[in-house]
């Protein structure tokens, strides 16, 4: 079970890959891409998703993307024009998938009739009436599979022996329409191993590969030899394989690739023409005497989803099974790349009596009656295709933890590095210049090992942003607002940690901008403005930080009407003064909401304080700018780790403390005037017509006072909510970048305290918490009634 | 004399867990960190000694209590500092280089215990470990779990969980 469970999150794991894959896909689709790779990529993702979900028996989910499958097979083929009704529908079909993988996540059930009118839509355009019966599809599905898988092997098979003319043609007319204008020579190879191939190491998927390396390739399994199961040696070869290949390599290249396996085989290569050669093999003997019985082992794979399954769909299923007739499947799997032809044949035939709707491969035959002519034409396709996805995926999975080990480790040898650096002074340079150069060198490698390995943890932001273009979708159906979401910079990489705290924020920010920055089309028209809305998604990285902008082409921030709310609310001072910019930032105030009225969508008043939380948590900041008329833009700038902080150091007493640089706003030497006690004990600083709450690191800390109080700063920090508090402290001693640790993992929580790093100089410097600073000064105060005379006293002081 | 023996020879590769189970069945000896604070004598048992360091400072932790003297950087580590002489209620160690930190494991966190000197490694029957009389009117009383003489000198042995834990007050 354990194991099952852990192909399951693999599987959901991809599955997050190939839906954000498929949404961009489709995405191109939409902006009226015409590329039929697209259609290819989009219908991989999907078959890959399907695959999976069938080995899990997610009916719901197989059924329902068979059928979008079957779609997207079409438009490939050019069979559906991709209308804009059409892609419309398979975009929502996506969609959909994308909620039955949720729900597969969660172990729920959608409800019966989820996507049914979509699923009846894709089957409108398949004409399959057999899956239009709506969502218990499942049933009819498989039923209707195996109706057409039992005609297609006919055709498929048939083809090898050039017997079926129209069928060849077909598939000639494909061949010619996708393969590069080489000119070439045709060959029938027929492959037959001798038993024992498989013990000389060979493997048959390789002659495939190279084979498809050369040319456009017709493959047509023999399973004659299949014997039952109860007598099948797994490590013998059964099956032999007739290869029509068109190739302008030549037959020498052809014979090379069979080179080292010509021993362990029955081989003939034969120069055919356009039209194919008379027969050489026999055609009876592709599989109808053995409907049932050899057919067990072989599709035992790819058609039931046994627990053992889960590996094919996976993509970590190498080929090394002993089962023949897997080997040629497993390369769809693998590379996601199209069936070659052999799949349908080899495994449809024989299995009439238990393919179910779920097997991998089932799908690429079920599509049309005329199934014998789309394997060759999807091999043609292939083989046109670029080469590119033969290089095969060069990425691993590794556990997060490790990386995390090795982010800290290097961590602490940048610390150990920083203070070697500090001990070299200039009369070491001049006893030992190659030590001082030697430690010059080992900054510079210390500095690219750590920018690597934090690269390791970025991830682009594809991820987060590919699930934008759904969301805004749904926004513009719910409002009846045109909009249109145009995203850039989405291969900027940002630490993984980041991203997976992003989407929330990301989606508020575009609901906002859909919902309150968009206008409706007709007022849009009479501003004149373009009926559709855009809102500009955009990432890019500006030095030691990423930067995400959402502009949208609306009305912008209504100035009157935030600042009349903000009023209303108590948010600020009736007679305040405030710039044009501050007023825009003002709908990051907690409890502010300008829609008139409190939509689902957005309104409820909560979001843009949160989005701003969420964000400052990430050590981050947002902002508005605003033209009215012309839209507005939200730009947010994120560290590009959570690893590391940009800190400001500064001095209490004797120790040293760190504030996050991107929540200072400033800091300054205060005027005593400035300085003012509230009833209730505490101190405000008023600047420029505001009060700023004063929160003393000493008093907080139970600290002594100082000597000399007048030359206390004040740092300006802003805090969760968007408020400002003014701390107070002895000293600033500089910026650093600091290298974040915990405290709590040998002591208990302090409040106030956010965590620890360690300096330069090895010591440890403590990182403060502000908003949980506050909480403790606040309790200070109103522990404390005689709190005012030590305000009184900085005042004196400043005097 | 016949009982040492063994004991003897699993000593010599001490610092195995599963070694000193062993002798706990048997019965045998434990090992102890023995180390000054002021004229007093204390130990602890070595298994739960990472490491001993000289005093090298502190960063101080605000709003801990007295005798929580900050944190210092274990090789990329925070490790907090007790100091025990403040622990007892004596008074703050008025720390130098001289001065020793011991650091331990304790649960799942590490510690360092400032202490003056570390004077042994005592090697102790168990059965010679004597329960701490219950009318002892010392005042590291809940901090005691036993009392070891060793030539002729009273050796207290510390309980490690009471001394971390800021919640227990002598």
């Amino acid at each position: 079970m354990d194991a099952l469970e852990e192909f399951k999150q693999t599987y959901f794991q991809e599955c997050d890959e190939l839906l954000g894959d498929l949404e961009s896909h489709l995405m191109a689709l939409q902006d009226g891409e015409t590329e039929v790779e697209t259609l290819h990529a989009a219908f991989r993702a999907i078959h890959s998703i399907k695959g999976g979900a069938g080995a899990f028996g997610f009916d719901r989910l197989v059924s329902f993307s068979h059928t979008f499958e079957t779609v997207l097979d079409l438009m490939r083929e050019g069979k559906v024009a991709p209308s804009e009704e059409c892609v419309g529908i398979v975009v929502r079909a996506g969609d959909i998938v994308a909620d039955l993988v949720a729900a597969a996540r969660n172990g729920e059930e959608p409800a019966a009739d989820f996507g049914a009118d979509v699923l009846d839509q894709l089957a409108a355009i398949a004409g399959e009436e057999g899956a239009a019966e709506g969502a218990d599809a499942g049933g009819e599905d498989a039923a209707d599979d195996v109706d057409e898988i039992e005609f297609t092997p006919i055709p498929v098979d048939l083809d090898g022996d050039g017997g079926d003319g129209g069928d060849a043609e077909a598939q000639d007319d494909a061949d010619e329409a996708a393969a590069p204008p080489a000119a070439s020579e045709r060959f029938r190879i027929t492959f037959r191993p001798a038993k024992t191939m498989f013990t000389r190491a060979h493997e048959p998927l390789i002659f495939v590969r190279e084979l498809r390396g050369l040319g456009g390739v017709t493959t047509t399994a023999d399973v004659s030899d299949l014997p039952d199961l109860a007598e099948l040696d797994p490590e013998a070869a059964y099956i032999g394989w007739t290869f029509e290949l068109k190739t302008a390599a030549g037959r020498q290249a052809v014979e090379e690739v069979f080179e080292f396996v010509i021993d362990d085989c029955d081989l003939t290569i034969e120069a055919i023409d356009e039209n194919g050669q008379p027969v050489s093999t026999d055609p009876g003997e592709g599989g109808e005497p053995q409907p049932d019985a050899p057919a067990e082992p072989q599709p035992d794979a790819p058609a039931e989803p046994q627990p053992e399954e889960p590996t094919p769909p996976a993509a970590e299923a190498a080929p090394e099974t002993p089962e023949m007739p897997e080997t040629p499947e497993t390369p769809d799997t693998l590379e996601t790349s199209d069936e070659p032809p052999a799949v349908p044949t080899a495994e449809a035939e024989p299995t009439p009596d238990e393919v179910e709707p779920t097997p991998v491969e089932a799908d690429s035959a079920p599509t049309a009656p005329t199934a014998g002519p789309k394997p060759a034409d999807k091999s043609a396709k292939e083989a046109a295709a670029p080469a590119a996805k033969a290089s095969g995926v060069t990425a691993i999975r590794v556990d997060l933890d490790k990386i995390d080990r090795l982010v800290n480790m290097v961590g602490e040898l940048v610390i150990t590095q920083a203070m070697i650096s500090q001990q070299s002074d200039p009369l070491l340079a001049e006893r030992y210049p190659q030590l001082v150069q030697g430690l010059e060198q080992l900054h510079q490698h210390t500095r690219g090992l750590q920018d690597s390995v934090m690269a390791i943890r970025a991830q682009p932001v594809k991820s987060v942003f590919s699930r934008m273009p759904r969301l805004v979708r749904e926004l513009s159906a719910q409002t009846g607002k045109k909009v249109k979401l145009v995203m850039s910079g989405e291969s900027t990489e940002i630490d993984k940690t980041v991203i997976e705290q992003l989407n929330d924020p990301l989606t508020h920010m575009i609901r906002n901008a859909a919902d309150h920055g968009v206008e409706a089309p007709d007022v849009r028209e009479a501003a004149g403005k373009p009926a559709e809305g855009t809102i500009h998604l955009s990432a890019e990285q500006r030095g030691g930080r990423i930067v995400i902008q959402i502009a949208d082409d609306g009305a912008g921030v209504n100035r009157e009407k935030v600042r009349a709310k903000a009023i209303e609310r108590n948010l600020i001072a009736a007679d305040a003064k405030l710039s044009d910019e501050e007023i825009d930032n003002l709908i990051f105030l907690p409890g502010f909401s300008t829609a008139d009225q409190i939509s689902n969508i957005s309104g409820r008043g909560v979001g843009m304080d949160v989005v701003k939380q969420n964000i400052q948590k990430l050590g981050g900041r947002v902002t508005v700018r605003s033209e009215p008329g012309k839209g507005s833009r939200m730009v947010m700038t994120l560290p590009l780790t959570l690893a590391v902080l940009d800190g400001m150091i500064v001095r209490v007493g004797d120790d040293h403390y760190v504030l996050a640089l991107a929540n200072i706003v400033e800091s300054l030497l205060p005027h005593k005037d400035d300085l003012q006690p509230v009833a209730g004990g505490g101190t405000v600083l008023r600047i420029r017509g505001q009060y700023v709450e004063i929160v003393s690191l000493r008093r907080s800390f139970d600290m002594a006072p100082p000597a000399d109080a007048d030359q206390e700063l004040i740092v300006i920090v802003e805090v969760e909510g968007g408020d400002q508090v003014g701390l107070v402290v002895d000293e600033i001693v500089g910026q650093q970048q600091v290298v974040i640790k915990s405290l709590e993992e040998n002591f208990d929580p302090i409040s106030g305290i956010g965590g620890a790093t360690i300096l330069g100089d090895g010591n440890v410097a403590l990182i403060l918490d502000v908003a949980g600073l506050r909480a403790v000064h606040k309790r200070k105060v109103a522990g404390q009634s005689q709190t005012t005379s030590r305000v009184d006293r900085d005042q004196e002081h400043a005097a | 004399m016949m009982d040492d023996t063994p004991t003897v020879e699993t000593n010599l590769d001490s610092g195995q867990g599963q070694n000193r189970e062993i002798e706990h069945v048997v019965g045998s000896t434990v090992q102890l960190i023995a180390f000054t604070v002021g004229e007093q004598y204390y130990c602890i048992d070595i298994m739960a000694v990472r490491e001993i360091r000289a005093w090298s400072g502190t960063t101080t932790l605000p709003k801990t209590a007295e005798f929580v003297r900050g944190v210092i950087n274990l090789r990329g580590t925070i490790v907090p500092i007790i100091d025990l002489r403040a622990r007892f209620g004596q008074g703050q160690t008025d720390a130098n280089k001289s001065n020793v930190v011991i650091i331990l494991s304790v649960g799942e966190r590490l510690y360092g215990l400032l202490a003056d000197t570390v004077s042994d490694i005592l090697t102790v029957p168990e059965k010679d470990i004597h329960p701490v009389p219950e009318t002892d009117g010392a005042a590291e009383n809940p901090f005691i779990e036993g009392l070891i003489t060793k030539d002729s000198q009273m050796v207290a042995m510390i309980a490690l969980e009471q001394v971390v834990d800021e919640a227990v007050v002598h």
